[in-house]
């Protein structure tokens, strides 16, 4: 899992694949000269604080945004043609649901608006929850409605899963029973996962695959398993006051000085030599250390790279 | 919960599936709405299909057409009946336009559909077409009704065919008006989002559009003037007709106001009379047997009004995120 695996790397190969992608809205950009890819298959973790542009990046894979500037891709087809449309499947964060429906007729509106409908699937998911069909989808609680959007979600059949932060409304019993149905059904059916999450924890859990945005840019990019060793925690004296300058032909992303000491979180561009104290960082930690330095230079693991946007790479 | 049964698919499965697909869904969502134009339709049907009959029941015992009835000849249900008619098309803007789109962009239910496998276009064309087909179904067969029954029965009726009551209510006015008023109602959904919002906007617009029709009618036919001697009783063929304005002219065609010899005594009257050479009434009017042509004029331009609001939000919709 360390090197981005994707053999073959035809179109069909890649879930995602955005080229310059822009979105301005009369505020300002929201996204902006947003390039990378996301192989099929990988649950990807989709990071950043909030307004950094998660959920216009939902929006524009899920069609209900339409992109300012560039391309994106789902499954090798751009994402207007309406034929990507039965290949993924949406879940927002306020689970939106006809609230007069039964839990029954939830889902048959998806076998009547969906063409490779999964009723078995469906249902099954609904099932499990002991979620009853007759019941009005505005009485159930939380946890169930978000069955129910799940079952909805899982019952398309989708290749590529949106969420965006679905468990954030969930106590923490319901929270951990929707990400064991999540993971199992991923799994299952091979599907691509871009979820949105506040909660890095969850993130290192379930995803093997990262993606994160601030003030509405990449950050990083690739394999979860790759992008951490890629940094390293370094503890050591400072030299007046500042880092050493040895230091300097890595790239520094966060630094801390406190009285003669300071510590700092490296990207590693070569061997790492000096009288430092050297630690492999968590993976909440290099994700804090970006989200807290938004200035500091993105990194792609090779996969995630598109070549054409080549200045910068890992 | 634990105990809720949970076997029992074959019940809900068993049923065979009339409609189908975004038809379906439009229905579901919308069937208390369906259901309450239904009710009013046949009810609002039946009630006229009564009083008719009573109508006709006191003009036989009258001897009608033979003798004349004392009025009124019917009552306050027929009041009821022609303002019920007459707020329809405003009823239907207001609780079934305004909200049509509103309230699913407002709930978040436009976002539930549109990604599902149909294009926003294709459910935006499956809404407003259901919502339009039912207001002119529903309204065709109440104008058509009330229609049946006013026309043979008009000299008796208290309304002459140029009152709102009559001509808004009747013919293919009452469908015409109610589309466009929804379709207002519904490009105002789409352009405000907020349900309470627009029904609010739609409401006010519903009341001016309205007063402004109701000016405008008179422009929808070319008016008629007939000249007869100033001592002459008035023609009997125009009982029906509608005054536009009346004047008082002299031999060589000039008019003078209707009062302008209106004087204090006869004497003086008379000499005004003598002075100005007047000699003829003359009267402008809008003539029963052009009603047909008026109405399907009006019922064309609220339609092409109903169809580019309908294009535009369409359109408007379309390419904005709901």
């Amino acid at each position: 899992m360390a090197e981005t695996s994707n053999p073959g790397g035809s179109p069909g190969t890649w879930a995602l694949e955005a080229y310059g992608l822009g979105k301005r809205y009369r505020r300002g950009w929201a996204l902006r000269d947003c390039s990378f890819r996301l192989p099929a298959g990988r649950i990807c973790g989709l990071v950043g604080p909030n307004g950094a542009g998660k959920s216009t990046l939902l929006g524009l894979a899920s069609r209900q945004i339409k992109p300012t500037e560039g391309d994106l891709r789902v499954f090798g087809k751009p994402v207007g043609d309406p034929e990507v449309m039965p290949r993924f499947a949406f879940l927002g964060q306020s689970k939106p649901m006809f609230k007069r429906f039964t839990v029954a007729e939830t889902l048959r509106m998806g076998s009547e608006l969906n063409p490779g409908w999964d009723a078995a699937a469906a249902e099954r998911i609904v099932r499990s929850g002991r979620v009853p069909m007759d019941a009005a989808v505005g009485t159930l609680s939380g946890g169930q409605r978000t069955r129910v959007a799940l079952a909805l979600a899982f019952g398309k059949r989708p290749d590529l899963l949106l969420l965006d932060e679905p468990m954030a409304d969930l106590d923490p019993l319901a929270r951990d029973e929707m990400s064991t149905l999540l993971m199992a059904e991923a799994v299952e059916h091979g599907t691509t996962v871009l979820m949105s999450s506040h909660i890095l924890a969850e993130l290192e859990d379930m995803c093997d695959y990262l993606l994160v945005v601030a003030d509405g840019r990449i950050r990083m990019a690739g394999d979860a398993d790759a992008l951490v060793p890629a940094h390293a925690l370094v503890t050591g004296l400072t030299r007046d006051g500042d880092l050493p300058p040895a230091l300097a032909r890595h790239t520094v992303i966060e630094k801390r000085v406190q009285g003669r000491q300071f510590q700092a979180m490296v990207r590693l561009d070569g061997p790492l030599s000096g009288d430092w104290q050297l630690s492999e960082p968590s993976l909440e930690e290099v994700l804090l250390a970006h989200l807290r330095s938004p200035d500091a230079p993105a990194l792609y693991t090779p996969g995630a790279q598109i070549e054409t946007h080549g200045s910068m790479t890992a | 919960m634990s105990t809720t049964p949970t076997g029992a698919p074959a019940a809900r499965t068993a049923r065979p599936r009339v409609l189908r697909g975004l038809t379906w869904l439009v229905l579901r969502q919308h069937r208390t709405a369906l259901g309450c134009i239904a009710a009013l339709v046949v009810l609002g049907s039946l009630w006229i299909v009564y009083q008719r009959g009573q109508l006709i029941d006191l003009l036989a015992a009258a001897g009608w057409p033979g003798k004349t009835v004392p009025q009124p000849v019917v009552g306050e249900g027929y009041r009821n009946l022609t303002s019920l008619l007459g707020l329809l098309p405003g009823i239907l803007a207001v609780f079934l336009g305004a909200p049509l789109i509103a309230a699913d962009q407002e709930q978040g239910t436009a976002q539930l559909v549109t990604t599902q496998s149909v294009t926003r276009r294709r459910w935006l064309v499956a809404k407003l077409g259901w919502c339009l087909l039912i207001t002119l179904v529903a309204c065709s067969v109440l104008s058509a009704v009330f229609t049946w029954w006013w026309r043979p029965y008009r000299s008796v009726l208290p309304d002459i065919w140029m009152d709102t009551s009559v001509f808004d209510t009747t013919g293919p006015v009452l469908p015409a008006l109610a589309l466009f008023l929804t379709a207002a109602g519904i490009t105002i959904g789409v352009l405000v989002r907020r349900v309470l919002a627009s029904m609010v906007v739609t409401f006010v617009f519903c009341v001016a559009a309205q007063a402004a029709w109701g000016m405008f009618r008179d422009h929808l036919g070319t008016p008629r003037t007939v000249t007869y001697p100033l001592n002459a009783d008035f023609p009997a063929h125009l009982a029906d007709a509608y005054e536009v304005d009346r004047w008082v002219g002299s031999a060589d065609g000039q008019l003078h106001g209707w009062g302008s010899c209106a004087e204090a005594t006869e004497k003086a009257t008379n000499a005004c009379i003598e002075e100005k050479g007047i000699v003829n009434n003359v009267f402008e009017y809008l003539d029963h047997g052009q009603m047909a042509a008026m109405q399907w004029t009006g019922a064309g331009i609220l339609l092409a009004g109903a169809v580019a609001l309908t294009a535009f939000s369409l359109w408007w919709a379309s390419r904005r995120p709901l």
